[in-house]
């Protein structure tokens, strides 16, 4: 009977977590290109409220940390504590070629590489910059391992 | 009966519904007034189990004890208001003066927020419960003002009694128009709604007095910020669109729904309309133009014979 009861309200709060992913967005270092793509998803052309998808200003509000840009050498402290400051359970979205890897800027003497380095990535959407399709795609392909 | 006058309805169960389906419908309206499509009808309650499941922190240097019980303080301060207010045809407690403590439960969170912002360590928490408090004082005076003249017209200061003089007459938004507009611009300020979301606004304090808290914390938050909302519209109903006092519940629910509809539809409107003020125009607002057209409407029921 308890387990049982301990099951339901597991599905119910996993239920609730996949339909109510509220993104934080940093770019530790890109060239803005991805931002405007991950704000077209606010757009009425893309609308992702209506998958529940909120975008919050303050990282405790969050639960989905997505990054754009390559990691610098003086982002890194602010990413991890950004990521830091956002609440168990949370993802991090890697959006965009620079962040899944370094992209262009790799080898650069300032330069990390992809989130990888510094934050642990749930899911990685390539592209320079990536299309909104993409990354609604990806972010619905991170809330159907949400379990 | 009085437990599940508490409990059910028109307690907790009752405007803890309500909240869900005003916050819904108001993310709705402003999605289609933004030709999106909005929110599913589930979304408040998935953000709300989402919310109380997450990891509760406390940043170090906060005050631990306020950062827990002040939600709780400004939600028991809402659900209390709600159970003066009538609703429909069912008044569940009501004495001469109920208005005056409705009043002053509605304006309880308004503290609350303010020494949530003050107690928690952050920048933009603590210029977000300044800013809250500098908008108290600009809208509450109008505010009491414009809600104190239907009161005055019908010689009653109890809610049941005002709307059901009303019901007998003309609605109060009809006799007095101006206080109608005061009141609403009062309770978009009371509610933090968007062209007076100055104590919370993203683009300047990230999310004002909740920036640091996370998990239950800010659940409890939008559920007591949505439940004065509910209560603040159900007020106005009584107060200005004559409530509702027909003899059977079932016509008197419907119209008594229809009314705060339109008053939510009508708050919606508003906040897609327009843009934010600063909180010097504000208070510009507030004491030059607010207040006085306030004290005119005040003055005008009073010689009016009220």
């Amino acid at each position: 009977m308890q387990q049982w009861l301990t099951k339901q309200v597991h599905n119910i709060v996993s239920w609730a977590r996949r339909k109510s992913p509220w993104i934080l967005h940093f770019n530790s270092g890109g060239c803005n290109g991805c931002d405007i793509e991950i704000l077209d998803l606010l757009t009425p052309r893309y609308d992702v409220e209506r998958l529940g998808i909120l975008k919050e200003a303050s990282p405790r509000h969050a639960d989905i940390l997505i990054c754009t840009g390559p990691v610098t050498r003086q982002s890194r402290d602010r990413l991890r504590q950004i990521y830091e400051q956002i609440p168990e359970p949370k993802w991090v979205v890697a959006v965009g070629s620079c962040s899944c890897s370094g992209g262009v800027f790799q080898g650069g003497h300032n330069i990390l590489g992809g989130v990888e380095n510094v934050l642990p990535v749930d899911i990685y959407i390539p592209g320079c910059p990536c299309r909104p399709e993409a990354i609604i795609d990806g972010l619905a392909q991170l809330l159907e391992t949400i379990t | 009966m009085a437990l599940i006058n508490l409990l059910f309805f028109p307690g907790f169960t009752f405007l803890f519904m309500c909240a869900l389906f005003f916050e819904w419908l108001d993310r709705r309206i402003i999605a289609r007034f933004q030709e999106r499509v909005g929110p599913p009808w589930f979304q408040p309650l998935a953000d709300f189990i989402k919310l109380l499941a997450k990891e509760d922190i406390v940043p170090s240097g906060a005050h631990a004890k306020a950062a827990a019980l002040l939600p709780m303080f400004s939600l028991t301060a809402v659900l209390t208001a709600g159970l003066y207010v009538p609703v429909g045809n069912v008044v569940t407690a009501s004495f001469e003066g109920d208005l005056i403590v409705v009043l002053f439960l509605l304006s309880l969170p308004a503290l609350g927020y303010f020494l949530a912002g003050w107690t928690s360590v952050g920048v933009y928490s603590l210029i977000g419960g300044h800013r809250s408090l500098l908008q108290y004082f600009s809208y509450e005076v109008p505010f009491l003002m414009a809600v104190a003249s239907p009161a005055i017209l019908s010689g009653s200061w109890r809610i049941a009694s005002i709307a059901a003089y009303q019901s007998q007459t003309t609605w109060g938004a009809l006799m007095q128009p101006l206080g109608f507009i005061l009141a609403i611009i009062g309770l978009i300020g009371k509610l933090k709604r968007d062209p007076l979301d100055i104590p919370k606004a993203k683009s300047e304090v990230v999310a004002g007095s909740l920036t640091d808290f996370s998990g239950r914390k800010i659940a409890l938050w939008h559920l007591s910020i949505y439940i004065q909302t509910v209560v603040g519209i159900f007020l106005l109903v009584n107060l200005f669109l004559g409530g509702s006092s027909h003899q059977s519940l079932f016509v008197a629910l419907p119209i008594f729904g229809l009314k705060a509809l339109g008053i939510l539809i009508l708050l919606s409107m508003i906040s897609v309309l327009y843009a934010r003020l600063r909180i010097d125009q504000l208070a510009n607002l507030g004491w030059r133009v607010l207040a006085p057209l306030a004290l005119i409407q005040l003055l005008v029921t009073i010689w009016s014979g009220g």
